[in-house]
């Protein structure tokens, strides 16, 4: 099959046909010149962009120097009170509620407190008031 | 393109074992890639063009393609032919110049259309027959452009495209006839 014009074969699909563009020889004489310095030119970029990021870096060390120890220090601070926070809040979730035997201890501590309170009732009295409550009972009989 | 420049070019074969070894040794690396510029890039010229189709962007994307080899230099290690490392890296360029350049004229212009104006081009050394059958090519997608350029221009069986492209010879014969329907239709649209 070929494709034409009025005058002109333009296509044959089979191939075989020219590339209708040109450049000069001189163009790709120089290229592979060109070429090469432009990739010493890259090869150049490549260190002093290595040997920059080590200044910045110290640069930027020196001068958050204080503001990295304040950093520290406040870092150390909230990580205490948190441990702190923590161990308190632990103790109270882990104590658990009064048991039947923790009731009965709890009874025996009121009554021991009950006897103790009238022993020192009982302390206190003075011969006043032994005649008054002897009074009494005689009253009484 | 005449055959002339793409056959001398083949012709200057290099030892690739011995540039493999020679890129290897920081000493020698630079005149080992100095001569892989020298034999392969009137090859990569031509395979370029055919995609974007003009020579200073060519110039530009050939300069990207060898910039971007150089740098990935060290991890080559030989699984592929030279050539076809090279030819990948520059499609692949050619494909990324192309989205950037359609990206700047959707901004520029948003009704605008691609067309191709040949006799402009002071590299275009053909009649107005040759023009059309050029504009015809510039309507193909890039990589059906590469596969009719190469058989239809450059005359390569499909078993040596299949190898630099990648894609198997069974579908590189549909694309070819695919392109072929194309142009075909693009020029009696035109008579």
């Amino acid at each position: 099959m070929i494709m034409s014009t009025k005058n002109n074969r333009i296509f044959a699909p089979e191939g075989n046909g020219r590339y209708p563009f040109k450049v000069s020889d001189a163009y790709f004489d120089n290229l592979t010149a060109r070429i090469m310095e432009q990739i010493d030119a890259v090869e150049q970029e490549v260190p002093e962009k290595a040997e920059e990021v080590p200044a910045r870096t110290a640069q930027l060390f020196h001068i958050h120097k204080n503001r990295r120890r304040n950093l520290w220090i406040s870092t150390m601070s909230i990580a205490a009170s948190l441990v702190l926070i923590v161990t308190v809040a632990l103790k109270f979730i882990s104590m658990p509620s009064s048991t039947p035997v923790e009731q009965q201890k709890a009874e025996n501590h009121y009554t021991q407190d009950n006897f103790n309170e009238d022993l020192m009732t009982y302390s206190m009295v003075d011969n006043v008031d032994v005649y008054y409550y002897l009074s009494a009972e005689d009253f009484s009989e | 393109m005449s055959k002339r420049h793409s056959n001398a070019s083949e012709m200057a074969k290099i030892d690739e074992q011995d540039i493999l070894k020679r890129i290897q040794d920081p000493q020698s690396k630079r005149k080992a890639f100095e001569q892989i510029v020298n034999v392969y890039s009137r090859q990569l010229y031509w395979k370029i063009h055919y995609v974007v189709q003009n020579h200073d962007d060519t110039d530009d994307v050939l300069q990207n393609t060898f910039i971007k080899a150089w740098k990935g230099l060290d991890n080559f290690k030989g699984e592929s032919a030279i050539f076809t490392w090279l030819y990948r890296i520059a499609y692949n360029e050619s494909l990324t110049f192309l989205k950037q350049q359609k990206q700047m004229a959707s901004i520029d212009d948003e009704d605008f259309v691609e067309q191709a104006n040949f006799v402009a081009d002071e590299y275009f050394d053909g009649d107005n027959t040759q023009e059309l059958l050029m504009q015809a090519v510039s309507t193909l997608p890039a990589k059906q452009r590469q596969v009719f350029c190469m058989k239809y221009f450059e005359d390569k069986k499909y078993e040596e495209i299949s190898d630099l492209v990648g894609t198997s010879v069974g579908a590189l014969k549909a694309s070819y006839h695919i392109a072929v329907e194309k142009i075909t239709n693009f020029i009696k649209s035109k008579e």
